[in-house]
């Protein structure tokens, strides 16, 4: 288990996000059974359900996330299963709740992240999602604040840049959503000095908007 | 914009008188050697050596105190251990001099703790005492119009180009190719550790200073990367900037931390800081001495389009070849020249197909004559298919092919062209069995101002960083994007 005290919990993440206008997926948090049953229907299956505790960093490798939930049956047992494994995997840690948000279309996967840097100070990195950002470290830099042309050449920077583009008819990821979304993250960080690290990943990137589905914010 | 700093540092580069600490009559000290560069070049106010020991040099008396010295000193070099630093800089506010540069070190980049402690109390006796600080741990400042050489002495000719290093050898052997290339500085200064001035406030005044034209700088860290990166971005606005950052590897921050005392950056962080204020980023000391020289010599440029000629007398087809890769690898181009062109080439030379496209053949000249070698060349940078004109010239083949008077009337042309054609044209003079013949090519064409390099590589290198730059600042403002100009040669 890997504990950080300086940890937001996803939701509280993506309310911050959010408040930023910053395009997350809606996300709220259920603490019972019921609770995460009637706010699934609210939001429409399927849905997505994953542990919300601020001392379980990788949720899906203990079973802390169920993807594709149909209906309000698959919902309430999604809810035990989460709950039954984490309390087995992770016995010391604080649950708060399960959050619950749709399950959105798939699209390019990218990442948008924050770190600091011991000269540069806060330093926006952007990559395409999965295996191109962890074993190529296909990625660029830069530091903050970025204007939108700033985020528009570090999108094509990457070398992965065409997959972006469209290929194999898909249609291309619409760059002013991605560009704007860094810019916004460049102008939250820039305001919130007190975070450490922050991590969309991943972003969504349709050919109409970005949207981050999964978010981590480190404080101070 | 930084108007301010040209006042500011006005005593650092242009002092009226000089004293020099840690000097003596009969040791090879570095203050000795420093007394005897600022005579030998001509420093045009008082040079006032200072040491224990006593006695004379350079027919100059050595004053054993900073505060004994007569008249005025505006500026301090110092060169004594580090444990008598404090006390010297007493002795400098008790002179009302305005600036000290530290050749002394065993600082932070020695010692973190104590060396970082003595350089706190340093900067806040100088700053109670209105004392500027280069350094510590620097060879300061180089100013051949102010006729201040660095330690090693030689000058070089006043120009327009301008640099800031964070390590003294870079600086010093900065200068010294710059002499050897027909590079001429404005200003260059080592700031070593840089415990007052340092990176941002040289950049800022060079970007300032109406004498410089370019700006090149060495870096290894910085203790106000928000400072240094606001001021890289102000000064890439206003002049070129070419950057280049040592310690890039783990290997190379390790000793820049123990070089310097800089902390360490990933260093694809710095490279994209450096993309982003819109510096142009090198990567040795040769390209960016080649970038540098580039810039002295064309101003801003604009254009990709490149016209090879791969070898000016015979040999040239695998030149040709591999020039063609080096430019496209450089994101440079080479078009096909254009019909009209290539036609008249043709019936000049005597020959058709493709060793006329680009890159050229004019190898078949060498059976028509110098005239006909020259008709060549003019037309191929006539052509408006092509923004710029590489040549190739071995001076192996070249000389045998075309003899001693040839090979100088070659070069006469070269630097007419130059001046007739709004077009750059770039020579490549690669080494070989007649280094005198060739040095003095180099020497000649340089003194036209055209650009040579030892290699394709490094010419397209250059030219590509050119390029990257002028394209930069054309998309930030559209107004900076000049038409081609080429400044007079002289």
């Amino acid at each position: 288990m890997t504990k950080s005290h300086n940890a937001l919990t996803e939701v509280e993440a993506k309310e911050l996000l959010a408040k930023a206008r910053i395009p997350v997926v809606e996300t709220k948090l259920a603490r019972s059974k019921r609770e995460a049953i009637s706010m699934s229907k609210e939001m429409g299956f399927p849905v997505v359900l994953k542990v919300n505790s601020r001392d379980v960093i990788h949720k899906s490798d203990s079973g802390g996330v169920k993807l594709g939930l149909a209906n309000a049956t698959q919902a309430g047992k999604a809810y035990s299963e989460i709950m039954s494994s984490i309390r087995q995997a992770h016995p010391d840690a604080r649950i708060e709740g399960i959050s619950v948000q749709p399950m959105v279309a798939p699209a390019v996967e990218v990442i948008v992240g924050m770190s600091k840097d011991p000269q540069f100070g806060p330093v926006i990195m952007f990559g395409l999602g999965g295996i191109l950002v962890e074993v190529l470290k296909d990625v660029s830099f830069r530091i903050v604040p970025l204007t939108e042309r700033d985020a528009g050449e570090m999108i094509r920077e990457i070398k992965g840049y065409p997959i972006l583009e469209g290929y194999r008819g898909q249609k291309p990821a619409s760059l002013p959503a991605l560009e704007k979304l860094i810019v916004q993250v460049s102008r939250f960080v820039e305001k919130n000095s007190h975070i450490r690290e922050l991590d969309l990943n991943p972003v969504f990137a349709y050919p109409d908007r970005a949207l981050a589905v999964d978010a981590r914010i480190i404080l101070e | 914009m930084f108007e301010e700093k040209l006042k500011e540092l006005e005593p650092v580069f242009y002092p009226r008188s000089i004293a020099v600490v840690g000097a003596s009559a009969n040791s090879v000290k570095a203050g000795s050697a420093w007394v005897w560069s600022l005579v030998s070049a001509g420093f045009p106010g008082p040079v006032y050596p200072v040491g224990s020991s006593g006695g004379r040099i350079a027919n100059l008396d050595i004053f054993p105190s900073l505060r004994l010295i007569p008249g005025e000193v505006d500026y301090v070099i110092v060169a004594i251990p580090r444990r008598s630093v404090l006390e010297l800089l007493d002795d400098c506010i008790a002179k009302s001099v305005k600036a000290v540069q530290f050749f002394t070190a065993g600082f932070s980049e020695m010692d973190a703790q104590q060396g970082l402690q003595l350089e706190k109390q340093m900067v806040e006796k100088a700053r109670r005492g209105n004392i500027r600080i280069v350094g510590p741990n620097c060879i300061g400042v180089y100013c051949p119009e102010q006729r201040i050489p660095f330690i090693m002495g030689a000058l070089g000719k006043s120009g327009c180009v301008g640099f800031a290093s964070q390590s003294g050898g870079i600086a010093g052997k900065l200068a010294t190719l710059g002499m050897a290339r027909q590079i001429d500085y404005s200003k260059g200064v080592s700031f070593g550790n840089g415990i007052d001035l340092d990176a941002s406030d040289f950049l800022q005044y060079l970007a300032a200073d109406p004498k410089t034209k370019v700006i090149g700088a060495y870096l290894e860290g910085t203790r106000d990367g928000a400072r240094l990166f606001n001021t890289m971005q102000a000064v890439a606005r206003v002049k070129p900037l070419v950057v280049w950052k040592g310690g890039r590897t783990e290997a190379g921050a390790q000793a820049a931390r123990s070089h310097t005392g800089s902390l360490a950056s990933s260093a694809a962080i710095w490279s994209a800081a450096l993309r982003q204020v819109g510096a142009v980023e090198v990567y040795s000391l040769e390209e960016l001495t080649d970038t540098l020289l580039l810039f002295q010599n064309l101003g801003r440029w604009q254009g990709r389009r490149v016209a090879i000629i791969g070898g000016l007398a015979d040999g040239g087809g695998g030149m040709s070849v591999s020039a063609g890769d080096a430019c496209m690898d450089n994101e440079l181009e080479v078009p096909p020249l254009s019909p009209e062109t290539r036609e008249e080439l043709s019936a000049l030379l005597g020959e058709a197909g493709s060793i006329l496209h680009n890159p050229v053949d004019v190898s078949q000249a060498q059976f028509r004559g110098l005239e006909t070698l020259f008709r060549a060349i003019d037309l191929v940078a006539r052509d408006t298919a092509v923004d710029a004109v590489l040549i190739q010239e071995d001076i192996d083949i070249v000389l045998p092919i075309y003899s001693q008077q040839g090979l100088e009337e070659i070069s006469e042309f070269f630097i007419h062209l130059r001046s007739k054609q709004n077009k750059p044209l770039l020579v490549v003079l690669p080494p070989g069995s007649s280094e005198p013949e060739r040095l003095q090519t180099e020497q000649k064409l340089l003194k036209g101002s055209i650009p040579v390099f030892c290699s394709v590589e490094r010419a397209a290198r250059a030219l590509s960083n050119l390029n990257r730059y002028s394209f930069r600042r054309g998309l930030v403002d559209p107004s900076l994007t000049q038409p081609v100009t080429m400044p007079e040669p002289g």
